[in-house]
């Protein structure tokens, strides 16, 4: 969204335009919703916590100056609330051996589909493995309307703190499908 | 051990973050672990990019919507009894003031007096009003009649 056009809609938002505020949960439901289920581990909650960040954006928002942008400071708030989310058990892997041991994440399949959904399967199991943060980090990273810089301002970490926690995010998801799949 | 440098920097290669100098590439090429480590980081850095992003509940805006108007209702609320309590809290230390003058200058008891003279006045009042109150019951029942005639009329209108 332009600046121009952000800070307008805001403005209005401010001035108590309801128009402008559903107009406002229009443009950003997408990214947050999807931020938010693929980061708490219990997804019946993901509606609840995304109304919850539009409930904070509309009591925050004649609190908001504009120093930042509008989608930092949602990302922001969408940060806090999944942080802030009592992280529940995780969810138990299942242990299926692999036709041959030692087989490598890419290679071990007989019918490529059905290999690639339970590669996919465990891969949604290994990332509930991962701390928050690191959940959060690979979200917002891999959808796209999300950079690294909007993300270091979310997270109030500079540029490369972030860079470097999310490698060490997908370092850890990979030694968590090797240790798995060996 | 060069096995962990290589091992440390597989998921920036996979991304295309770094590119391995001479000296990685070589190993990448000759050893086994770190060039599996290095299959399966770009192996998962596709899946990732393959994840399919949540779709948004249907109703999802108009239910939030709904959220925020109730919360702008029951914030205004307590803004309306806070607001209120302060004016009562102001009228009742104004009342408090007037009445400590009164006493402390020695009025209190015209005060006393003109309480008196306010009631003789007021029964007076309501003795002569009181036979010409049907008249006055009924205006006002027509007043109230037009009136609230004049406002379905008005919201009809508007609707
Ligand atoms: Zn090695």
């Amino acid at each position: 969204m332009e600046a121009g056009h952000e800070r307008e809609l805001v403005e209005r938002c401010r001035r108590g335009d309801e128009t402008a505020f559903q107009a406002l949960v229009e443009r950003y439901k997408d990214l947050v919703f999807a931020l938010i289920a693929r980061t708490v581990l219990d997804r019946s909650r993901a509606e609840d916590l995304a109304q919850d960040v539009f409930l904070r954006v509309h009591r925050g928002l004649p609190y908001f100056r504009g120093e930042a942008r509008l989608s930092t400071w949602i990302y922001r708030i969408v940060a806090n609330v999944c942080l802030q989310e009592r992280s529940r058990p995780a969810v138990s892997i299942r242990q299926t051996p692999l036709d041959s041991p030692g087989a490598q994440v890419a290679s071990a399949s007989i019918d490529r589909r059905f290999a690639e959904l339970e590669l996919r399967d465990r891969v949604e199991k290994a990332i509930a493995r991962l701390p928050a943060r690191a959940r959060l980090l690979i979200a917002a990273h891999y959808l796209e309307g999300v950079r690294y810089e909007e993300l270091a301002d979310a997270l109030a970490l500079p540029l490369g703190t972030v860079k470097t926690q999310l490698f060490r995010a997908k370092q850890q998801l990979r030694r968590i499908l090797e240790t798995e799949l060996s | 051990m060069f096995c962990d440098e290589v091992l440390d920097a597989v998921e920036r290669i996979a991304a295309g973050e770094e590119t391995p100098d001479r000296r990685a590439a070589d190993h990448l090429a000759t050893c086994r672990q770190c060039a599996a480590a290095l299959a399966d980081a770009r192996a998962i850095d596709v899946l990732l990019r393959a994840r399919p992003a949540p779709r948004v509940p249907a109703q999802f805006t108009s239910r939030t919507m709904a959220r925020v108007r109730g919360d702008r209702w029951r914030r205004e609320r307590v803004l309306d009894a806070g607001f209120n309590l302060a004016l009562g809290l102001i009228l009742f230390g104004l009342a408090s003031v007037v009445w400590m003058l009164l006493n402390g200058s020695g009025l209190a008891s015209v005060g006393d007096d003109a309480v008196a003279v306010f009631r003789t006045a007021g029964v007076a009042l309501a003795r002569r009003v009181a036979p010409a109150l049907p008249l006055y019951a009924g205006a006002a029942l027509l007043l109230g009649g037009a009136l609230a005639f004049w406002w379905w009329a008005e919201r009809d209108a508007a609707a």
